[in-house]
């Protein structure tokens, strides 16, 4: 366990260098740099001026130098600054992270608390015309384009209603938060509620089929005892490898909910940082949403030794 | 991303069952969804028709006559420019459903030529494919396409005039969708592989001294047509879905082609003054997407053997 | 009586708890935040439109687009003998410069109560033209060769040539010594890190305008607070929030929930959008729409053989009705463009060569020209190539998407044609623009401020290229002699009525000879509620905000 869990570790650090070169390699691919954003901006620019800024910003070193210098800093725990929030990018990607972390965390609980009973329901109702219904609903939550929805969640609730607010972060205290989340997490988790209610209903299925369970249902357990617990120990076991999958990548695609609903999370910040040309803030942002990833497959893959003991790690 | 997750459960091996097509029959919201996408396709192929029988070419301006409502000349009335909404669409149809095939096709011919060898020859080249597969699935795909999405061409050496043309938006989009895609169909094919390079049939062609290219060609691949073609059928939905979340960044389909996503993101702005401008290509994304989910489930339950009961 | 002082008192508690008690506090809603908010590290209408709150530059140009003085007492002229022409010494690149005193506002404080002295501006002089400050244009600051320090207040500036301008100091962005200093000397090289604009926003210390920064939510929000030390007359809110909200349909649905109390103009909704916006909700808010001057028009590239032959480009526009264009797509708010002076500058002629939609004119041009129209309905020349080109603009940018493709489809009905190219704005600035690489019409705008000579995007030298590192922006690369010697004599002479006379003949030569094509000077909108007023448009490129202390609040 102990050597499988070293050899991961190494794999994903090695992962992780990869992935820094060439996302730097990528950013250097994009058009233009942060200097010449300037000149259009400022008419005034001389070409001395242009020079000096290049020499400023480190412009004028070959890319594998400027990636050398940023890998060597951030080895040491310095990952520079971010050009379009002026802070260091750490402190950028800090703040993002907390934030994510809540509108994630709240759309996973809420999709996960409508998909369990829900897919359970139809994997109990399988073929019937209930299964169908609730198919159908689960295809349309992931079916919609996700901006569509926001805008006219924010037309019903914010605009003709007034319920909530449209957009922002609140003013930091608990309910003022509280009440900015509602939208953004409502409307990502309709969108996650639909693949995780699939993988439910699947393995659900799956797992009422088995033998124990037309022995318990033999011997007299009622279908409530019989579905929550006997068949949902088991159909759990698939459900969480492929939900820890999503978890990780649900941390930097929720860019769309993010810049309709102006909350400040990670997967905007990424964004933002590639389109500014921001190469400290884009690589420290994609970094970490790697590492997440990674970190969330080995979590699938613990869990999954975990709940199921046949699973042996070499 | 939960939808690109959503396909990969099917990866394990399924072999098509006999009598697939009557299973098929049993699954009434497929043939409905079928249905659908038929029309769509015909709407979509006919869009010149369409513009011809309304005598209104698709991309003349007529800025006299902005936002029409709906009328015997305009059936859906008129966007922005004073074009006809329902010709738009139609040619919106062509380049959306258009893309969604060809991104998915190369999404799958990708994961074909990995998945095939991977599961045929097996050992060291398996592992190494297969790792390759985690790899793509570990990397935070959106911001990383967004990345690719932007990269400036013309630094890799294309003619810039090529680089900004509305046909390269296109071809672009289907390439990076290739590029990530591919992974669903690779690990079923390798699975489905597998299993099936065990068959007798197999090897009895290798005991014959056929090549192997000759047998994952001639034997194994026309075995996967059937969960390929599922897989298929669910990567077309989420492309198009892909496309207008890429239109809504500004990196889809370049205007003047016009797709639904960028149909949608161009009307966005109007959702108060001309909300059907934005209604009907979000409607037809979603219908479609839809379909095509539905299709791929009930294509997938008919396959299933177990399903049949 | 006692009834009537119920009423008043029953009234009385309703407008506490109505939205009159909410009037302390004005939300703005802004597209975008601001990258730094030191005040000459890069250029950004974001940070521009805070720093109105929050500082004040030495001058500016104002409503009436005259320069007058904000943070000195008394504009410094040649008339009133503020300012001395002065011989330099041999060997200088002008023969005489101009030695300029100003005298800064007696009361001026910084927000922690130290006085706005002559030190402050002796230290921004010298951050500004440090090489490695990252101070962006250093242009303004290497002019000055000196600055001689009377006393706290009062000041002379020498500067190293006389333009007519030369007491216009607008980007002047004070910096405090007291506070900035020390970090600036001790590594000026990360001092663009380091500055406590940046890493200490909320120190009050920094600001000196009507508001300070009291809070900020990175990305997201500035809370502007009444700063006590102002000198000027009191603003009228207690609080100032700025909300940033990139999505202009997502800003619309703020204003109508009532998250946001008023759009920006310099920072908001597209034209279209607000005049689309105000037929549905002109009742609850007030629209406000400024011509600006933002000078949109098509850049030919000269190096093109089609565009360079001025028969087509007079041909191009007389095909194109601006007149209709502007009325149907922007409700007729912008100011349609003869040339690129703005009618609201002083210098502005009105009897150039005009081109009013006239489409056989164009007709006769481009047979003239040599293109007929071919079997296909394309026009071809003898050698049988086809009269196409393409015209390029920024993506996302709603209003120029639409525009081009009417002009796309009104060029198609005389047989030119012309495929669009959009590419997201870095590009299309960054690259395209700024090093040539549209083959046709590069669609686009200049911002400027009043009576700005247009040596960067007219004069020959301004050309970007390879060897000047892309200095520049004349990208048509447009070249005349007589343009190049009007604007070296029109920079440096004083007397306003002759270089009206310039002014007059550049503006001849612009009409007839179309470097550019021009197209309109668009318009901002300001989205505000009705109890608001005193909010005056500049039409410059200087903000609103540098006025907060005009608005009022009325029922």
């Amino acid at each position: 366990m102990t050597g499988f869990l070293l050899r991961r570790l190494v794999e994903t650090a090695i992962l992780l260098a990869l992935m820094s070169f060439a996302i730097y390699g990528l950013i250097g691919l994009m058009p233009g740099d942060p200097i010449d954003l300037m000149m259009t901006a400022d008419p005034t620019l001389t070409s001395a001026d242009i020079a000096r800024l290049k020499t400023v910003y480190g412009l004028d070193q070959p890319l594998i130098d400027r990636y050398l210098a940023w890998a060597g800093s951030a080895l040491q725990g310095d990952f520079g600054y971010s050009r379009i929030y002026a802070q260091p990018a750490a402190a950028v990607i800090g703040d993002r992270l907390g934030n994510t972390i809540l509108l994630m965390g709240g759309a996973f609980a809420l999709a996960l608390a409508l998909a369990l009973p829900l897919g359970m329901l139809a994997a109990w109702r399988s073929g019937r015309p209930l299964d169908h219904a609730i198919n159908l609903v689960a295809f349309a939550g992931i079916s919609m384009p996700q901006f569509w929805l926001a805008i006219l969640a924010i037309i019903l609730f914010a605009v003709i209603l007034g319920w909530l607010p449209a957009g922002g972060m609140g003013d930091g205290s608990i309910g003022g938060s509280l009440n900015h989340l509602i939208l953004p997490v409502v409307t990502l988790a309709i969108a996650s509620t639909g693949g995780i209610l699939r993988y439910v209903r699947a393995s659900m299925r799956e797992a009422l089929r088995q033998d124990f369970i037309r022995t318990a249902r033999a011997k007299g357990v009622s279908t409530a005892r019989l579905l929550w617990f006997h068949a949902l120990r088991n159909a759990m076991i698939p459900v969480v490898t492929i939900l820890a999958l999503d978890f990780g990548a649900l941390f930097s695609g929720a860019l769309i909910t993010e810049t309709m609903f102006s909350w400040l999370g990670m997967g905007k910040t990424i964004y933002d940082a590639i389109m500014g040309n921001d190469y400290n803030l884009a690589l420290l942002g994609l970094m970490i949403a790697t590492a997440l990833v990674l970190a969330c497959n080995l979590l699938a893959d613990l869990a999954y030794a975990w709940l199921d003991p046949r699973v042996r790690y070499r | 991303m939960t939808q690109l997750a959503a396909t990969r459960r099917i990866a394990a091996g399924t072999l098509p069952p006999v009598g697939f097509f009557a299973a098929l029959r049993r699954q009434p919201l497929a043939l409905v969804a079928a249905v659908i996408i038929a029309t769509l396709a015909l709407l979509s192929l006919g869009a010149p028709l369409i513009a011809a029988w309304l005598d209104t070419p698709a991309d003349i301006v007529d800025i006299m006559n902005r936002y029409a409502p709906a009328s015997a000349e305009h059936p859906f009335g008129t966007d922005e420019l004073g074009r006809d909404l329902l010709v738009r669409l139609a040619y919106g149809g062509r380049i959306s459903l258009g893309l969604g095939l060809v991104a998915g096709l190369a999404a799958a011919l990708l994961g074909i030529a990995i998945g095939l060898p991977a599961g045929y020859y097996g050992g060291r080249l398996d592992s190494l494919l297969m790792r390759m597969a985690d790899g793509v699935i570990a990397l935070p795909l959106l911001p990383l396409l967004i990345v690719l999405a932007a990269i400036d061409l013309t630094k890799l050496g294309l003619p810039a005039e090529w680089a900004h043309s509305p046909a390269t938006s296109f071809w672009r989009v289907a390439i990076l969708v290739a590029l990530v895609g591919w992974t669903t169909v690779a690990r079923l094919v390798r699975g489905t592989t597998l299993s099936l390079r065990q068959r007798d049939y197999v090897r009895a062609a290798e005991a014959l001294g056929a090549r192997p290219a000759r047998i994952m060609l001639t034997h194994i691949l026309p075995n996967l047509a059937t969960p390929i073609l599922v897989a298929l059928s669910l990567s077309i939905g989420n492309v198009i879905l892909f496309e207008s979340v890429l239109s809504f960044l500004g990196l889809g389909i370049q205007p003047p082609w016009p797709s639904w996503g960028n149909m949608l993101t161009g009307a966005q702005e109007l959702i108060w003054s001309a909300p059907m401008l934005a209604v009907w290509p979000g409607l037809l994304i979603f219908v479609t997407v839809i379909a095509f989910n539905l299709l791929g489930d009930g294509l997938e339950a008919a396959l299933d053997p177990r399903g049949r009961d | 009586m006692r009834r009537y002082a119920r009423l008043f008192l029953i009234l009385f508690a309703m407008s506490l708890c109505g939205p009159a008690f909410a009037r302390d506090e004005l939300r703005i809603g802004v597209a975008q935040y601001p990258a730094t908010m030191h005040p000459n590290i890069e250029a950004m209408l974001a940070k521009s439109y805070l720093l109105g709150f929050t500082q004040r530059p030495i001058t500016t140009y104002d409503q009436a687009w005259e320069l007058v003085c904000m943070l000195c007492v008394e504009l410094p002229t040649i008339e009133n003998g503020g300012a001395v022409i002065e011989p330099l010494p041999e060997g200088s690149e002008f023969a005489e410069g101009v030695a300029i005193t100003f005298t800064l506002q007696p009361d001026a404080t910084w927000g922690d109560g130290t006085p706005i002295t002559t030190a402050d501006v002796i230290f921004t002089w010298e951050v500004g033209r440090h090489e490695e400050s990252g101070v962006v244009s250093g242009e303004g600051y290497r002019r000055i060769l000196a600055i001689d320090v009377i006393d706290d207040k009062t000041f002379t500036i020498h500067q190293d040539r006389v333009d007519f301008n030369y007491n216009a100091f607008n980007d002047f962005g004070l910096l405090p010594a007291h506070l900035e200093r020390a970090i600036f000397e001790e590594n000026p090289r990360e001092y663009r890190h380091r500055t406590l604009f940046d890493t200490d926003s909320t120190n009050p210390g920094l600001w000196f305008g009507p508001y300070r920064v009291a809070q900020i939510t990175p990305g997201a929000e500035i809370l502007l607070e009444r700063n006590p030390t102002w000198w000027g007359e009191q603003a009228a809110f207690e609080r100032i929030r700025l909300i940033a909200i990139e999505n202009t349909a997502a800003l619309e649905a703020n204003l109508l929930s009532g998250s946001i109390d008023m759009i920006s103009g310099e920072l908001g909704l597209a034209l279209d959008q607000a005049i689309a916006f105000e037929t549905r909700h002109g009742d609850r808010f007030h629209v406000l729409y400024k011509p600006v001057l933002f000078y949109e028009h098509l850049e030919p590239n000269f190096d093109s053989p089609i565009l360079s032959d001025l028969r087509v480009r007079r041909a191009l526009l007389y095909a194109i009705d601006r007149d209709r264009i502007n009325d149907q797509l922007f409700a007729g708010k912008q100011t349609v463009a003869l040339t690129n002076v703005n009618p609201l500058d002083w210098m502005y002629a009105e009897d150039v060569m005009a081109y009013p939609y006239d489409s056989a004119q164009a007709v006769a041009l481009l047979e003239e020209a040599g293109w007929h129209e071919g079997p296909d309905g394309w026009r071809a020349n003898d050698a049988g190539e086809r009269l196409s080109f393409s015209i390029m603009s920024t993506a996302g940018d709603r209003s120029r998407e639409l525009v081009e493709q009417v002009l796309q489809s009104q060029w198609r009905e005389l047989g030119i044609e012309v495929a669009i190219q959009n590419q997201p704005a870095r590009v299309f600035f960054g690259e395209t623009v700024q090093q040539r690489l549209f083959d046709g019409l590069a669609l686009f705008a200049w911002l400027s401020a009043p009576e700005s000579v247009p040596r960067t995007t007219m004069h020959s030298t301004m050309i970007p290229t390879e060897e000047n590192n892309w200095q520049g922006q004349n990208s048509s690369g447009y070249r005349n002699d007589e343009v190049d010697a009007l604007i070296d004599a029109m920079e440096v002479e004083l007397d306003r009525e002759k270089r009206r006379g310039m002014w007059q003949r550049l503006q001849e030569i612009y009409a007839e000879e179309l470097p550019a094509l021009p197209l309109w000077f668009r318009s901002q909108a300001f989205i505000l509620p009705l109890w608001l007023n005193g909010i005056e448009p500049t039409g410059n490129q200087y903000s609103t905000s540098l006025w907060v202390e005009n608005w009022r609040v009325t029922d």
